[in-house]
């Protein structure tokens, strides 16, 4: 456990020092205090313009960050050589690949932490109310940023460039965004068989589930059970991705 | 080299501002975009923006009123011809903004050139918003104002305001506003009294600001009717009708001003008595 930990605390100070988590953290930040200039043109929508812009700015850059960082954080200790005489210690491969994962996660819990408070700074600046609620939204958009890493790590540790890996990973994102469509293909295409319609929705990420945003944003609450359906969803499916990842990274010859 | 990077930048970075004025001057200072949507059905918007509808809807919203206002301040021929699919967009996005139905229906539904005089289209998008919002009586108020004040249809007006009145959170007046246009057919009083629930329940913006200009307009025909039946009088006393609407103060019938409530001087046609809001007055409106 201690070794996962020290992996995990090493992963958050290398990431950090990463140019593009600044930049995208800045652009976040930016799209959220956009909301007071793009509020004033809106005509009596401000408050819900700066929710919407803020929410959608952590989802969105926290994928991102969660993609380029999480692609990068196995293949580049495979690029570099530095992950052989890590291997060489008394640390299993296992040990490393939760520790790196726990590392992302722990970077992502703290900016979305930032772009949080920037964007409840925004609205006090506005004269709004602190709304307690968009926690609501907030919480749910973590656990689906917990998914993207997963797929992220397993798709840095199954191909063989980063680039790869990284469309792969945003493949999954797009296509678990879609998962409505996929639901209903066969009302556009009849031809298709329910069984690959079905199979298609049960097995892709269904990231619609973390998507809270907007009823938040109109003041709807959001159900204490709901969300802890949506925690089990999360649980289980990083679960079974970081499992898969792990099996991969363990059969991966390094030679 | 870099004092000559120098030496182009010194030069160099004075000319943008130039240009811009240069540009400026050329083409107007402001000046209606040359309007473009490359995407006219909300389903095929809705498809690029999965998991961020809501922020797309504001987006469409806030160029729905840019395109809005660009058109009617600096647009010549004022056609709107975007206005529709870009509501439709943006109710498709976001089907709970409220706002969009109501503000794109007195957009589409107000005559130029305040509007793009299109009622039975902003009929159609409080009807769209109604059916998806259904527990808004503030969308079926408006969606029977307008039946009565756009399409001048009373029965239609009272069934809908009726619909209204039943749900939860309307007002109380709603029920006796539809039960007086069902008794009367609708008069100008009914009119004033739903531009003036519209004035109150607007904050300030396009919304009051066109409620307000609504009432002058009806305030000036009250007093133009008011004047005319003074022009009647007059005949009738006189033994014919006075060739100039000043004659009623000689008469010593009207001491007021002969203007409406923009300033403007009344038109009158001594041929038939009847006195008019002026076409020269913003307040003018085709009958």
């Amino acid at each position: 456990m201690i070794r996962i930990l020290s992996v995990a605390a090493n992963t958050f100070r290398e990431t950090v020092r990463e140019r593009v988590l600044y930049n995208l953290v800045f652009f976040a930040l930016l799209m959220t205090l956009s909301g007071l200039l793009l509020g004033q043109l809106s005509i009596r929508q401000d408050e819900k313009i700066i929710k919407d812009l803020g929410l959608a700015a952590m989802d969105l850059f926290g994928t991102l960050i969660a993609v380029f960082i999480g692609v990068g954080l196995v293949s580049k200790e495979i690029e570099r050589r530095s992950l052989y005489p890590l291997l060489a210690k008394p640390l299993t491969r296992g040990e490393f690949f939760i520790g790196k994962f726990a590392g992302l996660v722990f970077t992502l819990f703290v900016n979305l932490g930032l772009m949080t408070a920037g964007l409840y700074v925004t609205l006090v600046a506005t004269g709004r109310r602190p709304d307690p609620l968009l926690l609501a939204a907030v919480y749910p958009i973590f656990l689906g940023l917990l998914l993207v890493v997963a797929f992220a790590m397993l798709f840095s540790t199954v191909s063989s460039s980063s680039a790869l890996a990284s469309v792969f990973t945003v493949g999954t994102v797009v296509a678990g965004r879609f998962t409505d469509v996929i639901r209903n293909m066969r009302e556009v295409a009849p031809g298709v068989p329910p069984w690959l319609v079905d199979g298609l929705y049960a097995i892709l990420p269904n990231f619609r589930n973390f998507d809270f945003k907007d009823r938040v944003a109109y003041g709807d609450p959001v159900g204490a059970g709901v969300l802890a359906w949506v925690t089990v969803y999360a649980a289980v499916y990083v679960t079974v991705v970081v499992a898969l990842g792990l099996a991969a990274f363990r059969s991966r010859d390094f030679q | 080299m870099t004092r000559r990077l120098a030496l182009l930048l010194l030069v160099l970075a004075p000319a943008i501002p130039w240009s811009q004025a240069q540009l400026d001057r050329h083409a107007g200072r402001y000046r209606a975009q040359e309007e473009v949507l490359y995407l006219w059905s909300g389903q095929q918007v809705k498809r690029l923006f999965p998991g961020f509808e809501g922020v797309g809807a504001d987006l469409y919203w806030l160029r729905t009123v840019q395109y809005f206002g660009g058109e009617r301040l600096f647009a010549r021929a004022k056609r709107f011809e975007l206005l529709r699919p870009l509501i439709d967009i943006t109710t498709t996005l976001d089907p709970r903004l409220e706002i969009a139905y109501r503000y794109g229906a007195v957009f589409l539904s107000e005559g130029p050139p305040v509007g793009a005089g299109r009622p039975l289209e902003g009929i159609e998008v409080l009807a769209e918003g109604a059916r998806r919002l259904p527990h808004s009586w503030r969308l079926r108020q408006d969606l029977g104002f307008f039946h009565y004040l756009f399409l001048s249809d009373a029965a239609r007006a009272a069934a809908i305001l009726d619909e209204a009145a039943a749900l939860p959170g309307a007002p109380f007046w709603l029920r006796t506003l539809a039960a007086d246009l069902l008794a009367r057919g609708g008069n100008r009083a009914d009119a004033r009294q739903m531009w003036k629930q519209m004035f109150d329940q607007a904050e300030e913006g396009i919304l009051k600001e066109n409620a307000r200009l609504r009432l002058r307009i009806l305030d000036s025909q009250d007093r133009a009717d008011y004047l005319t039946a003074l022009v009647a009088q007059l005949g009738r006393r006189v033994g014919r009708r006075p060739d100039r609407l000043d004659e009623l103060r000689t008469a010593g019938l009207w001491r007021g001003p002969l203007k409406d409530s923009e300033g403007v001087r009344f038109g009158y046609d001594a041929s038939s008595g009847r006195v008019s809001i002026s076409r020269e007055s913003p307040l003018w409106r085709p009958e």
